[in-house]
């Protein structure tokens, strides 16, 4: 049997998807679920019916978007195609990628509210290779699928009718047990995931390919990795909810690709991505129709078109592959009844690589625990963007980065 | 040591609105047994290291009470 998906001991095959997507005559435009079978079924019902798809985080909470209509959720919609034409799964995989739909994602709310970015199936799928070499690649899914990296992965593994097993959220033991079992060949995931899986123990050779992504990845890492997955072609990944996927790193540093390198451009060492290249949205800033991503780069070879990501210019704090813009943080607390200043910052940390920690001066008189603190805060925050530490404090001196502020 | 190191996991845990734990055994899993994500392993190795003054995870993850006591040991 051809495996679609392997989702907690679920098996589900590419017939059986076929089956159910020739009866189907509705779908959710916008669709809140933990079954991943239904999610992803969901998305290609969208793209085949060339109609709209919202994706939300299963735990998104619906408050924190003013672009959604709350009653919208989980409402069906019927499909103004009839799917029973679709003859085979070659034919559906050529329906998907041919699709005139639009998809919604939704950035990490870096900048107060979460943005909406509207991406067609020519930008989500950049850089997918479909092709025999790729016909037997088994897929571990190790992001979350409303993320433009684990719609990557899903288009890379449908187009190629492979095999995803799911291993979001897993567990150390079980992702290995997952591995071994299924012999997946391909991982695609964030430095953080592949930190869980230290220390090596025993080798897995059916790895064929590991890539790292969003965040910063450090050297000792990708050797650490190596030695789990001895047969492994490592390499990086730049992509942007805003443009999709964009660099893949060659050793430690990224190249521009050939064929986008008229619209990449650099203004003080920071990265510029041309409108062309992004998906839609009200709510990006552009000026002469670049976008400013806030990543600062260095370059190694400026001829050869090499450089490595530095830093970002406008301080957002890494947790584990969520960017977390500490300024919207501290407006929260500040919120906060007798809160009278507070610092969010980013420290460093050996599970998330940097974990969120805030200082806080509370006015004369008034007390509050920490626990009340991140109860309050919990109403209106995504769960990453909540401080793990808080200290209370009568002097704020850190700054975001956690050094001693010298004045 | 042993009396502390619970001490920190049903503090994590009550900021879950979890039980507090009347007891933990060296074989429980951080993940599996006392319900801890990657979050929440992040923040005990933090609070952990507060006290004892050593980053647990350090080396790569580690999964059970016991290998964390054996780390604080050392």
């Amino acid at each position: 049997m051809n495996y679609f998906l392997i989702d907690k001991d679920q098996n589900y095959s590419y017939q059986k998807l076929l089956k159910d997507i020739r009866q189907s005559t509705y779908y959710y435009p916008v669709l809140i679920t933990d079954n991943l079978y239904l999610y992803f079924k969901n998305l290609i019902l969208s793209l085949v019916a060339d109609q709209p798809l919202t994706l939300l985080d299963s735990d998104l909470q619906p408050s924190m978007t003013k672009n959604i209509d709350v009653r919208m959720i989980n409402k069906t919609e019927n499909l103004e195609k009839n799917l029973h034409s679709i003859s085979s799964i070659e034919n559906l995989v050529e329906k998907v990628l041919s699709s005139k739909s639009t998809v919604t994602i939704f950035t990490s709310g870096t900048t107060g509210q979460p943005k909406e970015v509207n991406h067609t199936i020519k930008t989500l799928t950049r850089y997918l290779k479909k092709n025999n070499s790729h016909s037997k690649d088994i897929w571990a899914f190790a992001y979350n699928p409303s993320h433009i990296a684990g719609l990557q992965v899903f288009f890379q593994a449908f187009a190629n009718q492979n095999p995803i097993i799911n291993v979001f959220n897993m567990g150390r033991n079980e992702i290995y047990s997952l591995i071994d079992k299924y012999q997946i060949t391909h991982i695609s995931a964030t430095p953080t995931f592949y930190r869980l899986l230290l220390p090596k123990e025993i080798s897995y050779p059916s790895i064929q390919r590991a890539t790292f992504g969003g965040e910063k990845t450090e050297g000792s890492l990708f050797e650490k990795i190596q030695q789990i997955f001895p047969n492994a072609k490592m390499n990086n990944i730049y992509a942007s909810t805003e443009a999709g996927s964009l660099f893949a790193s060659k050793g430690d540093c990224f190249q521009i690709p050939e064929e986008i390198k008229d619209y990449i451009k650099f203004e003080e060492n920071e990265l510029l991505i041309h409108k062309c290249l992004l998906g839609n949205s009200k709510s990006f800033f552009l000026k002469n129709n670049y976008y400013y991503t806030g990543d600062l780069i260095e370059w190694i070879d400026k001829d050869a078109g090499l450089f490595k990501f530095k830093s970002r210019k406008n301080e957002l704090i890494n947790v584990g592959g969520y960017k977390v813009n500490p300024n919207e943080v501290e407006n929260v607390i500040l919120q906060i009844d007798g809160v009278q200043q507070t610092v969010v910052y980013g420290k460093l940390n050996s599970v998330l690589g940097n974990i969120l920690c805030a200082d806080i001066k509370m006015e004369k008189g008034k007390e509050i625990t920490e626990i009340e603190i991140r109860k309050i805060l919990s109403y209106s925050l995504q769960d990453f963007k909540i401080p793990r530490i808080i200290k209370f404090t009568d002097n704020i001196v850190l700054t975001r980065t956690g050094k001693i502020k010298r004045s | 040591m042993e009396k502390t190191v619970l001490e920190i996991i049903n503090y994590i845990r009550k900021n879950k609105d979890l039980e507090p734990l009347e007891n933990i055994d060296p074989k429980d899993n951080l993940r599996d047994d006392i319900g801890f994500t990657s979050f929440d392993l992040a923040e005990l190795t933090v609070r952990i290291e507060d006290k004892f003054g050593i980053d647990i995870f350090e080396d790569g993850l580690i999964t059970t009470i016991g290998e964390v006591y054996k780390k604080l040991k050392k």
